[in-house]
């Protein structure tokens, strides 16, 4: 009887404390939302912002910052922190977020204070993060970013006029070979399909080519060679679709073609079986980004080849280029601390660390001018390659495309489906998604 | 004899704990009237918020003056805190009516001449006869906040347009839609031809799966079971293998033994001069493919359990059917399946709808491949509940989503319940003592 008076008080007492907590908790989360509070703090920090002078931003004292980083660039991201930390006396945590992620987390956790105050993503999200509002501009470096980087890498990580990010390595794929197996880089696909038809052979599982045939990102150079795109206007008139433009069905007759040297249904390609048959001797060239270069120097040494994409109806191919980019998140504490740190893990210096520790591409002028860039024979490839891509269209209907396309491109290639029909019908899918079927 | 009653109702509808008051029943007016104190403080402050968040969703989006970021309403933290403060506002109720009635009966009690319980008087009275209940309080608040919010905040993200790329708070702002989500996904051509095709998929999946690895299920079992088989430990640890290595390996290397060219599977049948076949990437062979794996990965569960029930069958029941001439598929027939059947059919509905949502078993072995080219977001093998993750985590479909997951809910409820009533296990609870 006593233990259960006892038991029955503790429940009640519990009860009633666990009530008003919830209401007080409740009560200062409704607060910042329901006061002109936030305002006035935001208006008081950028007031700070004005006092310093452009180049000299005084960081909040006190300033901490969270960046986000994925998990194949930590190492420079680590470092560059260290360095960060040791100027300015700031603390740095990093935390491995994927950067194609990065949006999507930072629409969910920048509103509640819980993402980091800098970010990195490639700049075809930029449109969509913009629009969210999730970004504060580059402005206080503004006249600095755009005299030292690339002028495509500057277009990449603007948006509508106003410039967002600090550019810090431009990516973009090429054609890695096997020397041992190709003596010479095929300058045309129709030299690959010539060379693929003395070493493909399905029985034994030997490539000439492989490449992702169901992805976009890798298969561009096959609708806007000869004149198709995404969308019109230098990607930003999101009514203009051209995949299934002449143009770009001309180009699509190489990749048509391609099927002949490379007979394997798409779903059966993936980077893992690719990476190792390449490792593995089977696979004599691969279109592939600059994150490999890492493991396919390691496995192949000195027969690692790297050249720009082979000429598409005589014209040299253009790859999709994407810029990565530090983005300042606009619900940042330390906006002043966070601009510093953009800044500073995307100088020259910082961009040539990069370069060291996992072989990226700068967008600094000075950097590319280096001598460890320009010696570097792989590197360069890449950079040349670099001269003839586009960068993504980085508006936010950008993400209507990428699913159309990636169910077109294997119709195509498994099931023989005609390349005007299969693009039309991605056409008319994206037109859907961006007006008003999903609203 | 006066007439308190009124008196005392009149009074706590005024204001809780008056009426208690008014009864003198001093402590426990003044936790009333504490109670109330604190309400009304707390409701003075959110409850006219809540009203207007939730009938508006926010009227003035976070924007940009001259540069600067200008905070402004977020539509989806706005639905929360409104949904907090109301769910509040019904406790508060449920207390207030509570107040009443306790006043009430008090003041009738006091009219029949009884003295009314003490403070101390009331909490024995609460301990000794209203104990499961006070007890109960607390769990019940906690499922109210914990289950039923978040499922309410769902069930009304699906009459929102909160969705990518032009309904993303906190820049954007959203609202209601009333049913025009559900319009969309029924009458839209390209959004009903995936519901509709991924519908279909996912009934056939949901009743393959559950019937084979059942069945295969009891033929390894009965065969294990069999008189005269050696090494039954043996047997029964290799098959139960496959169940207790983790699905995030085995499936994912279940997806590069799949492979059309390079998995070993289609290598093993070109030792044997069979072609070999496009598993993962023609649609009906990809479909072929995730049941025969699940076989794999599912069988041994209903293995064990099997297994365990055939223990509980007594024996004697096999002796007297021997002595009537029964053969051995008549045992089986009439006592085996019967009685496994019984023990296992609420299992088995359960399994049923687990396996409309079999998220591991589709995502990690095809991610929903191969891609069909008029399907929205979804492939060939995508299940209802993985074309949901895909609409809400590569999308941001949110409004969509919501929608496509109150239908699961309807589907897997209603299929569930019309089972599980029908099922002898739930008409004779009693047979089996």
């Amino acid at each position: 009887m006593k233990m259960k008076q006892f038991m029955a008080l503790a429940a009640t007492l519990t009860m009633a404390f666990s009530l008003t907590a919830c209401g007080s908790s409740n009560k200062s989360a409704e607060e910042p939302a329901a006061s002109g509070n936030e305002t006035e703090n935001a208006a008081k920090t950028t007031d700070n912002n004005e006092q310093t002078s452009p180049g000299e931003l005084k960081p909040e004292d006190g300033a901490s910052l969270v960046v986000w980083e994925s998990k194949e660039e930590r190492a420079f991201t680590d470092e560059i922190a260290k360095q960060f930390t040791a100027k300015y006396n700031i603390p740095v945590k990093v935390e491995e977020v994927s950067p194609t992620d990065q949006v999507t987390k930072l629409s969910q956790d920048g509103p509640s204070g819980l993402a980091a105050d800098v970010v990195i993503f490639p700049h075809d999200n930029l449109g969509r993060a913009v629009e969210a509002g999730l970004l504060l501009a580059n402005d206080t470096y503004k006249d600095e970013t755009v005299k030292n980087n690339t002028e495509a890498s500057i277009q990449g990580v603007t948006y509508d006029g106003t410039l967002y990010g600090y550019p810090r390595a431009a990516e973009t794929y090429a054609l890695y070979y096997n020397k041992s197996l190709v003596k010479e880089a095929p300058k045309s696909f129709d030299d690959v399909i010539a060379f693929g038809k003395t070493f493909t052979d399905k029985a034994k599982k030997k490539y000439a080519l492989m490449w992702e045939t169901g992805n976009m990102y890798f298969n561009y150079p096959f609708i806007a060679t000869t004149g198709g795109y995404i969308y019109g206007k230098n990607g930003t008139d999101k009514d203009d679709i051209g995949i299934n433009s002449a143009g770009a069905l001309e180009s699509m007759q190489t990749y048509v073609k391609l099927k002949e040297i490379l007979p394997i249904k798409s779903g059966d390609i993936n980077p893992d079986i690719k990476r190792s048959l390449f490792n593995s001797g089977d696979v004599a060239m691969d279109i592939n980004g600059p994150w490999e270069l890492g493991g396919y120097k390691k496995a192949l040494g000195d027969n690692l080849g790297i050249a720009p994409i082979p000429t598409i109806g005589g014209k040299p191919a253009i790859s999709f280029s994407g810029i990565k980019a530090w983005y300042v998140n606009s619900f940042t504490k330390y906006p002043n601390a966070s601009q510093l740190f953009a800044e500073f893990a995307s100088n020259k210096d910082a961009q040539l660390l990069l370069n060291e520790k996992v072989g990226s591409i700068p967008t600094n002028k000075e950097a590319l001018e280096a001598d460890q860039i320009k010696n570097d024979p792989y590197i360069s490839a890449f950079a040349e390659q670099t001269k003839n891509s586009q960068p993504m269209p980085s508006i936010p209907e950008m993400g209507n495309v990428w699913s159309p396309v990636n169910a077109a491109l294997p119709e195509i290639w498994d099931n023989n489906a005609d390349p005007k029909a299969a693009f039309d019908k991605a056409a008319q899918q994206i037109k859907d998604l961006n007006n008003g079927a999903t609203k | 004899m006066e007439n308190y009653r009124s008196k005392a109702t009149i009074l706590s509808v005024l204001s809780m704990g008056l009426g208690q008051i008014y009864n003198r029943q001093f402590m426990k007016g003044i936790v009333f009237l504490l109670v109330e104190a604190w309400s009304v403080f707390y409701f003075s402050g959110s409850l006219g918020r809540a009203l207007w968040g939730i009938v508006t969703l926010g009227e003035e989006p976070r924007r940009l003056v001259r540069g600067k970021w200008v905070e402004g309403d977020h539509s989806i933290f706005i639905l929360v805190q409104s949904l907090i403060t109301l769910l509040f506002l019904v406790l508060f109720i449920i207390a207030y009516i509570m107040n009443v009635r306790d006043a009430y009966k008090t003041a009738q009690k006091r009219e029949q001449g009884q003295q009314p319980n003490n403070f101390k008087q009331s909490v024995r009275y609460m301990l000794d006869y209203k104990f499961a209940q006070a007890f109960l309080t607390l769990p019940t608040i906690g499922v109210l906040f914990f289950t039923i919010m978040p499922i309410l905040f769902m069930i009304m993200l699906a009459f929102t347009n909160y969705s990518a790329p032009n309904h993303i708070p906190p820049a954007k702002l959203v609202d209601w839609v009333g049913f025009q989500t559900f319009k969309d996904l029924l009458s839209l051509k390209t959004w009903s031809h995936t519901f509709f095709g991924v519908l279909t998929w996912t009934i056939i999946w949901a009743v393959l799966s559950t019937v084979t690895t059942y069945l295969g299920g009891l033929l390894v079992a009965l065969l294990i079971n069999q008189q005269g088989i050696k090494f039954k430990g043996m047997w029964r640890t290799i098959l139960v293998i496959p169940y207790a290595i983790p699905q995030l390996i085995s499936l994912l290397v279940m997806r590069n033994m799949f492979n059309g060219q390079f998995g070993p599977i289609n290598q093993y049948l070109g030792y044997f001069g069979l072609g070999g076949l496009p598993w993962l990437t023609d649609p009906f062979w990809a479909k072929v493919t995730v049941i025969v794996v699940n076989m794999w990965v599912g069988i041994p569960v209903s293995m064990i359990l099997i297994m365990g029930i055939l223990t509980t069958i007594p024996k004697d029941m096999y002796e007297a059917a021997e002595i009537d001439g029964a053969n051995g598929y008549q045992k089986f027939r009439i006592i085996t399946l019967p009685m496994i059947l019984f023990s296992t059919a609420p299992t088995l509905i359960m399994q049923f709808a687990g396996n409309i949502n079999n998220f591991n078993a589709i995502y990690l072995l095809t991610n929903g491949n191969p891609v069909v080219g008029d399907y929205q977001y979804a492939g060939a093998t995508d299940l209802l509940v993985t074309w949901l993750y895909k609409l809400t985590l590569d999308q941001n479909k949110y409004n969509m989503a919501s929608a496509v997951g109150i239908i699961i809910f309807l589907i897997i409820a209603s299929f569930s319940i019309y089972n599980y009533r029908r099922t002898k296990s739930f008409k004779e609870e009693d047979m089996i003592q």
